[in-house]
């Protein structure tokens, strides 16, 4: 337990909830602001403090700042207990950054109706740090929804083009995938009859009394193509090149950066664990979509897009199919590799939403067959997009590569031609990458831009888009210099949940 | 590993240093370019002197720390420090800090004088670490960042839409060579548990997959068939880039790694290496001959070199026992191989920083035809060059006579048919040598540029003249201190009857192929090959075309048609489809697509509730 006089995690959750709440009760747009850079930070400054703090902390039950406040309904075994293990820490703490970036970008950015934004985007926010320091299953589905219905709503109201028809796909497929992971998790509950949607009572509790093999399987088969859905895993993806074409930046950033990796995190912290004999059956089926699908049959999509916007959604695909690999592998170095690999990602894709909003407010298009030799004019822009890009290809001095290596590491073990079909991709992320940024950058310009800087001449970044691209850049660029930050409290979970003999436990 | 060996912190200056100043510059001197070049080319000095401190000292040694672990994967960075480092590592200081001083003037006036020394600064420490790495997962993570430094480098001019090109097709052809580099460490991981150079030196399964994996690497980056298009196209990149990446030292990194992990050759990986290589040098050699490009014609040049080199590595396996008693191979390739690597970063370092001297002094003229006469106007750029000519020839006595001779010798004793092939070979990289020297240097000048050609400043001509003693000195292995002797003690040298036939067979070739350029190329506007004899010098155009032709057309015809076809299938089908069908299966649930209207927060907040009325429902069901 921590010696704070409050649970910060908690506080992490209400801090932004507050704000939004105080917006809404109509708090004037000057001090609407300054709270929001409060509704932000105090999560992001949280985040940073439980990072350094983590391994220091005192444990209990593998989670660091456990923390259990009544909720009322704790006859249901429903609690909202919070805490940190070595898989949330890390996604805990990705929530807390890419908020603060993103949120630092939606209050500079001069939106229409600013206020109701940040409010929405202070929802999601509190949704998220609620998502990954829940220890009860229950929050952390409620968690979910609640940063889930503000990207709805901003796609709708701040999207652009297409905006009505992606708002009403997203919608569809996202509460979709969303049923039938709950679905998923009430089977397990009921299934379980541990009486408890906490998650260390349902650790313990399944491990002395483990659930047959089949009703594992088919409860890991709602599990996985429910947050499969959400995650984007092939054929069920495309929610989000749309969704996040359309989507206003902060939101794009906020969704494909955190949210998203939702389905990912339910996967690797409640259905693997719990669930050991699960992914067995599905594991193959799972690995084949994943690396024919989303890396292969989506990367070659990427490859052929125009839109900007599209390419860094349909990168995103791709990239979790990766994720997916590494959970097919059922192992602490596949588990390990996605955690990692959500984060790289998470930081990564928000960089590029971010810069690619910067670069259409200089071009005023996010078509790159009209743009070209944009790095003459903004050489700064141009050397952050292209650091950008490196790290989601994979570079290493970037988060990203610890993930792909992992993973494919990982993947040898379970199948080495399915490994070198994955390898395979990391070509084809080099060159829908690269040819982005050339197309982009580098080269004269075309006429189309020319028309356009003529009239309005660019300026290279400003310090409004510098500053969150900064604080993602040094996370990629820290974590990928420095991965056991991340990797050393991870294996100590991992360790705990892939050491124990689970597999051989069920009758 | 807790003893921490003296020598420990000037290896790790020697790898962060460079680092240290990449980022100084990125965040600070940016738009400092003059402080930028001297703190990169401080830098650059400081390595070289600390390069030679380490090699010679003679403190031989490897230390390693975790740097990730998951599960029962681990993942260290170490330092092995022993001579074949060393011997790198010297070449790696010498030469890097000749290209940075050659830089101080060639790029004086460059826009973006800032970022091209911050890229050299992040080159010098990425091609640090691979010289130092002690397990192959660090050599792959230097290895991807030395192509990205050469990326940078490459586009260092991005604004030409050529250059631009350039560096995305070095880097994604590398690309191509490092997944079969990359299933390689990971196969060589779980087939032997460890992945660290010296553990697989006392212990390791007998595997021909392996060796070849790791072999596509090298393929990449040294240029090697049918990977070689990248390297003639980066000679976009500034003429010192050139020198230090594109020659001397990134693409030969390909010959070290392979040097490397000579413990886990068989005999079919050796052979197999062995072709590559001879293949590959013969091929660069025809092409080398139409080139018009001064720095065209000394990448050709360079692929071919690598070539020679590849093959030796190939070329050299004898069978000995281990300390199991099993027959194992010890590549003797690697003396040969490496000694060839050390004389040819010399001497090609010499001669792209000569062609560097001459573009600058032709300004920015780079065709050869258009030149001519500059013996007179360049002296200094003409006396260095020539020698670098006379090296790379195997002209008796300088650096390549000998390396080159180690080559053949090689190859005499294990090969003939590979032996044929380089000595013709030989022949070829004389006559297309000779033939660039005459056309830039004798005779007449056949351009404005070139009649008003003049010898650059100091820091362009100190590196010419340090290069061109190297140059000559570098093929007397009893030179060389004795801290490499762990190298070059493995260099073959013939004896008796060999040794005269290996002269006599070399001196020939060479005669055969420099006399035959002199006598054939007039000094003139026109190549004369294509005038003479259009069909044989059409024929070596196609050839050097070839593979560009094969791979645009996968580019443009298969690969983009596919992904554009792909593409279709997706907006119709998926995307149409099932989204249709869920839509439906929505609308037949009886909630009514109608509400899912956008925007319209109430449908949202039922959408939610609805979600948690079920939960709740089920949950009071149960208990």
């Amino acid at each position: 337990m921590s010696q704070l006089p409050f649970d910060p995690l908690l506080l992490s959750v209400v801090a932004p909830l507050a704000v939004a709440a105080a917006i809404a009760f109509g708090l004037p747009k000057r001090w609407s602001v300054l709270l929001a850079y409060a509704g932000f930070g105090v999560p992001a400054l949280i985040a940073l403090w439980a990072w350094i703090d983590y391994s220091s902390a005192a444990q209990a039950h593998g989670y660091a700042y456990l923390v259990r406040h009544s909720t009322g309904l704790d006859g249901l075994g429903i609690s909202l207990t919070l805490g940190l293990n070595g898989i949330s820490l890390p996604l805990f703490v990705l929530a807390g950054f890419v908020g603060l970036a993103a949120g630092l970008y939606a209050i500079r950015s001069g939106a229409e109706r600013l206020k109701l934004y940040l409010m929405l985007l202070l929802i999601m926010q509190g949704g998220l740090m609620g998502v990954f320091a829940s220890v009860d299953i229950f929050f952390f589905y409620f968690f979910h929804e609640l940063a889930l219905i503000p990207t709805f709503i901003m796609i709708g109201v701040w999207g652009g083009r297409d905006r009505n028809y992606a708002a009403m796909k997203v919608t569809i497929y996202l509460t979709a995938g969303a049923m039938l992971s709950l679905i998923g998790l009430i089977a397990l509950y009921v299934k379980s009859g541990a009486d408890s949607f906490d998650l260390i009572t349902l650790r313990a509790y399944l491990a002395a009394h483990p659930l047959g093999a089949t009703v594992q399987h088919n409860i890991f088969g709602l599990l996985l193509f429910g947050f499969g859905i959400l995650v984007s895993l092939w054929p069920l993806h495309t929610w989000a090149p749309l969704g996040y074409g359309a989507a206003p930046s902060s939101a794009a950033m906020l969704h494909a950066g955190v949210l998203k990796k939702f389905g990912l995190y339910g996967l690797i912290q409640v259905a693997l664990p719990l669930l050991p004999l699960g992914v067995g059956g599905w594991a193959h089926t799972l690995a084949w979509l994943a690396v024919i699908g989303n890396v292969l049959v989506v990367g070659f999509i990427t490859i052929a897009q125009r839109d900007l916007k599209q390419m860094i959604g349909y990168s995103s695909v791709m990239h979790m199919g990766y994720a997916f690999l590494g959970i097919a592998c059922y192992s602490a170095v596949g588990a390990g590799g996605v955690v990692l690999m959500m984060v790289a990602h998470g930081f990564s894709v928000a960089l590029l939403f971010l810069l690619a909003t910067s670069i259409h407010h200089r071009t005023h298009t996010f078509d790159m067959g009209e743009m070209g030799g944009l790095a003459q004019k903004t050489p700064v822009l141009a050397a952050f997009f292209v650091a950008a890009t490196l790290a989601s290809i994979g570079l290493p001095g970037f988060a990203n590569f610890w993930g792909e290596l992992s993973i494919f590491v990982a993947l040898w073990k379970f199948s080495p031609l399915i490994t070198a079909l994955a390898v395979a991709g990391v070509i084809i992320s080099a060159i829908y990458g690269l040819r982005s940024v050339a197309r982009v950058f580098f080269g004269p310009a075309t006429d189309e831009l020319n028309r356009v800087t003529t009239a309005n001449p660019p300026a290279d970044l400003s310090w409004s888009e510098k500053l969150p691209a900064l604080i993602l850049l040094a996370a990629l660029l820290f974590v990928g210099f420095w991965p056991k930050s991340i990797s050393t409290p991870l294996n100590a979970t991992l360790d705990a949940v892939y050491s124990a003999p689970a597999r051989s436990a069920a009758p | 590993m807790h003893f921490v060996p003296p020598m420990l912190l000037p290896a790790l200056w020697v790898l962060l240093l460079p680092l240290a100043s990449a980022a100084l510059i990125a965040l600070f001197l940016r738009r400092s370019g003059g402080a930028a070049a001297a703190l990169s080319t401080l830098v650059a000095a400081a390595i070289a002197g600390l390069a030679l401190t380490l090699a010679l000292q003679g403190d031989r040694f490897e230390y390693a720390c975790e740097w990730l672990k998951l599960g029962n994967f681990s993942l260290s960075l170490g330092i092995k420090f022993d001579d074949l480092a060393a011997l790198m590592l010297t070449i790696v200081g010498i030469v890097g800090l000749c290209v940075h001083v050659f830089s101080l003037g060639y790029l004086h006036d460059d826009a973006a004088k800032a970022r091209y020394f911050g890229g050299l600064s992040i080159f010098m420490f990425s091609m640090i670490g691979i010289v130092l790495a002690d397990n192959l997962f660090m050599l792959f993570i230097f290895w991807e960042l030395v192509g990205f430094s050469s990326y940078l480098l490459i586009g260092h001019w991005h604004e030409k839409q050529s250059a631009a090109d350039a560096a995305k097709k070095a880097f994604i052809v590398n690309r191509v060579g490092d997944f079969g580099f990359l299933l390689g460490i990971v196969m060589c991981y779980w087939a032997n548990g460890t992945v660290n150079l010296t553990e697989l030196g006392a212990h390791h399964v007998f595997s021909t997959a392996i060796p070849l994996l790791l072999f596509c690497g090298a393929v990449g980056k040294s240029a090697q068939l049918p990977l070689q298009v990248w390297l003639p196209d980066a000679m976009e990149g500034p003429t010192p880039v050139s020198a230090l990446i594109h020659a001397a030292t990134m693409v030969a990194a390909g010959i070290y790694m392979l040097c490397r992990i000579n413990v886990l050759m068989v005999p079919e990986a050796l052979n197999v290496i062995m072709w590559v290589g001879t293949v590959t040098a013969l091929y660069a050699a025809l092409c080398a001959i139409t080139q018009r490009d001064i720095k065209k014609v000394l990448a050709y040049s360079t692929l071919s070199q690598l070539g020679y080199m590849v093959a030796a590595f190939g070329l050299g396996s004898t069978e000995a026992l281990n300390g199991e008693g099993k027959v194992v191979l010890v590549a003797t390739g690697v003396g040969a191989a490496m000694f060839h690597l050390t004389t040819h970063a010399f001497f090609k370092a010499l001669m792209f920083l000569g062609s560097g001297s001459v573009i600058h002094g032709c300004h920015h003229e780079q065709d050869i035809f258009k030149m001519g006469g500059l013996r007179k106007k360049m002296p200094l750029t003409f006396i260095t060059f020539t020698i670098g000519v006379l090296a790379i020839i195997g002209f008796p006595y300088l650096a390549g006579f000998f390396s080159k001779d180690a080559i053949l010798y090689l190859s005499f004793e294990h090969n003939k048919a590979v032996f044929a092939v380089l000595a013709f070979t030989a022949v070829l990289t004389s006559f297309y040598m000779v033939r660039l020297w005459k056309l830039t240097f004798l005779g007449e000048p056949r351009s404005a540029e070139a009649s008003h050609a003049h010898e650059g400043g100091i820091t362009l001509t100190a590196p010419l003249l340090v290069l061109a003693v190297l140059a000559v000195l570098g093929g007397y292995i009893g030179l060389y201190p004795h801290a490499y002797a762990g190298v070059l003690e493995l260099v073959p040298e013939a004896h008796g009857s060999a040794h005269t036939t290996i002269f006599i067979t070399s001196l020939a070739v060479m005669l055969i192929g420099a006399l035959g350029a002199y006598g054939f190329y007039r000094t003139a506007a026109t190549d004369t090959l294509q005038e003479k004899s259009p069909g044989v010098f059409g024929l070596l155009v196609a050839l050097k075309e070839s593979f560009d032709a094969v791979y645009n057309y996968y580019v443009a015809k298969i690969q983009q048609r596919f992904a554009l076809l792909l593409n279709l299938i997706e907006q119709l089908f998926i995307s149409g489809l099932i989204i249709r069908g869920l839509a439906g299966l929505v609308a037949g649930v009886g909630i009514g697509a109608r509400m899912l209207q956008v925007g319209n927060l109430n449908v949202y907040v039922y959408w939610f509730l609805f979600g948690l009325v079920l939960f709740l429902a089920c949950v009071l069901g149960v208990s």
